[in-house]
């Protein structure tokens, strides 16, 4: 093993550990961005499909509706399940490249010998480590509340195969909102597009509803894309309305774009270093 | 100065570096245009731009704001390419460093933190004795000297916005010398500091280019920084090197100007056609005029025989002197430079320090 690549799992874990310093540093803050931050939409949610699913009941002399699929306690069950995952997906929130870039902070690792990137992972692990937690005491407290309506995943198995798509799912997101920030090196509109790539990832990947009980043609196109196996199918995966096949296929889908967003981002960040000027030094 | 013939820690050949822009018509009119065509203008912060630096020399970079001083630190550090011409750092291409040449360089900019804003700054350092792969017994002795010679041993665990500005800068300054570089760039190390702060922190610098060998390139618009710590002085404007040697063939011929300020009744009349004839034989020359004040520029060693020759002359209220600021330095030298030649201008890269 090399120099370099011993002191890669050091390096990150050293800026992991720097970064926990600078989150957790504000407890409003903290409990703001971290905690409470993805709760909101999957409730409103909850009660938009009440609504849609009251309305559809009434016309089929009491038996329960069924649009697109699903029934109303899968909704639910889904709801629950979108609390918990979202809050897995690394959003832009805490990446701070553009910014870095605009104001010339990154002028400084520039001229150090290490790959400025290592630094981005760092938040991406740090992200993941402090969410997985939080997901946890959500998923926790959830069941607590509603015990056997909130989601609970129908084995291990799922539920591991569920985690490791969004995993890696989450990693293709950072993988992109890296590549975005990088326009930062021609473009000052970075932060529109964030906040429109966070949206399509978000309907996408089923934050709005789950992608499966959208029009068929529309979740053909969907089904092939990250986002989807980001969020709507790992939840899925835990019903246990997908199985095993759905995995290995997502698996496939989310390592074969996560090479492409990995080759994309070098070649943003290789050419924005070109146009660097450094500025504010 | 000499060099042992060593290769050189920092090259340029030719090196410019030109910046696209594009400007912005002002008015309702002008927002209409820039939108549909935009004018693309080419600034050239640096033109042919020719600097060997030996291992162990100390190098000052002066010149007025916009002469490319921190291009050209940008460009010789890797941090920008240069459009043409050659930029060296220990004998690799500048902007494409390997890990080996930056374990060798360090750079400290007065302007921007080289240390984490929200940690306290043994925090930042111990990231950096990750990022430079410095030996634990290295780096515990080398903090604590540093430190010590700063006097910051008990602000290291306190977050570093909270720290002086002084503070900051010695924090940032001991943040690039923990890997014990062998270059090292200084943008404005000293600027808005007290002046106990700038004392340090040049005894700071001059200690280590003298015991450890370190080669400097320090830029700062206070002469006084340049003059404790640099023995070679490197003027540049409008992106081109106007001036450069050692730092005693600019004190004789340039520095040693004081700019005289003589306070005067604003509401009597000056002659300054008769001041200017008066002052003349002694080598001086008016170089400024406000309703109160005028401001003569004279060689120090004749300000003696000047003073009495202006209180004869006129009405004089008050009198200051002082070392001539470096913006009239930067004109006197074009001016001695476009009437002299080559007279002030020694051989460029081909120095023997």
């Amino acid at each position: 093993m090399s120099a370099g690549a011993a002191r890669y799992p050091r390096l990150l874990l050293q800026s992991v550990g720097y970064e926990f310093r600078k989150r957790i540093q504000f407890r409003t803050g903290f409990f703001v961005r971290e905690a409470i931050n993805g709760t909101v939409e999957p409730l409103i949610m909850l009660f938009v499909f009440g609504a849609l699913y009251a309305s559809a009941s009434a016309g089929t002399d009491g038996a329960p509706a069924v649009l697109g699929g699903w029934r109303y306690e899968e909704i639910i069950k889904y709801c629950a399940g979108l609390m918990v995952v979202r809050k897995l997906v690394f959003n832009n929130r805490g990446l701070e490249l553009a910014s870095e870039i605009f104001e010339g902070r990154i002028t400084k690792y520039l001229v150090m010998p290490f790959r400025f990137f290592v630094l981005l992972q760092g938040r991406f692990v740090q992200y993941l480590v402090m969410q997985v937690l939080v997901a946890g005491l959500v998923w926790a407290l959830g069941y607590a509340i509603a015990g056997d309506r909130w989601l609970v995943p129908v084995s291990f198995s799922a539920a591991a195969q569920a985690f490791t798509l969004v995993l890696l799912g989450s990693y293709c997101c950072f993988l992109l909102f890296f590549t975005i920030n990088a326009l930062a090196f021609w473009l000052d509109v970075v932060w529109s597009l964030l906040v429109m790539a966070w949206f399509v990832i978000s309907f996408a990947g089923g934050g709005t509803i789950p992608v499966s009980q959208m029009p068929e043609p529309l979740f053909r196109v969907l089904s092939y894309g990250f986002p989807y196996w980001t969020i709507t199918a790992p939840i899925e995966l835990m019903m246990g309305r997908l199985g095993t096949e759905a995995f290995q296929r997502g698996l496939l889908l989310l390592l074969v774009q996560l090479g492409l967003l990995e080759a994309l981002r070098r070649a943003v960040w290789r050419r924005g270093l070109a146009k660097y000027v450094g500025a504010g030094m | 100065m000499t060099h042992d013939g060593s290769d050189p820690a920092i090259e340029a050949r030719g090196v410019r570096k030109v910046f696209e822009t594009f400007e912005r018509a002002p008015g309702l009119l002008g927002i209409v245009k820039n939108f549909v065509a935009r004018e693309k203008v080419e600034i050239t912060a640096l033109d042919d731009v020719d600097l060997v630096v030996h291992p162990g020399e100390t190098v000052g970079l002066i010149g007025a704001n916009g002469a490319g001083k921190t291009t050209l630190v940008k460009v010789l550090t890797g941090i920008v390419p240069a459009s043409s011409g050659v930029a060296r750092l220990l004998g690799e291409d500048s902007f494409h460093l390997r890990d080996a040449e930056k374990r060798r360089l360090a750079l400290v900019m007065g302007q921007k933190s080289q240390l984490w804003w929200d940690l306290p700054p043994i925090d930042s350092f111990q990231l950096l004795r990750e990022i430079y792969s410095i030996d634990p017994a290295d780096f515990d002795a080398r903090l604590e000297q540093y430190t010590e010679m700063l006097d910051v041993k008990d602000r290291l665990k306190i977050q570093l916005r909270q720290l002086s500005l002084g503070q900051r800068m010695k924090m940032e300054i001991i943040g690039a010398f923990l890997h014990d570089p062998d270059v090292v760039f200084l943008d404005e190390p000293t600027i808005g500091l007290d002046l106990v702060s700038r004392e340090t922190i040049r005894q700071f610098l001059v200690h280590l280019a003298e015991t450890r060998g370190v080669t400097f390139v320090l830029t700062s618009h206070d002469l006084e920084d340049i003059e404790e710590t640099c023995r070679r002085i490197v003027v540049l404007d409008a992106g081109r090197v106007a001036f450069d040697g050692d730092l005693a063939t600019l004190s004789r011929q340039v520095t040693g100007k004081r700019a005289v300020e003589i306070h005067v009744d604003p509401h009597t009349q000056v002659d300054e056609a008769r001041v200017a004839t008066e002052i003349a034989p002694l080598g001086a020359e008016i170089s400024g005029r406000t309703a109160g004040a005028l401001t003569v520029v004279v060689d120090a060693e004749r300000l003696a025989e000047l003073v009495p020759v202006l209180f004869a002359t006129l009405d004089v209220r008050d009198v200051s002197v002082e070392r001539q600021p470096l913006e009239h330095l930067v004109k006197e030298i074009y001016r001695r430079s476009d009437r002299a030649g080559a007279g002030l201008r020694p051989a460029r890269g081909r120095r023997q320090t």
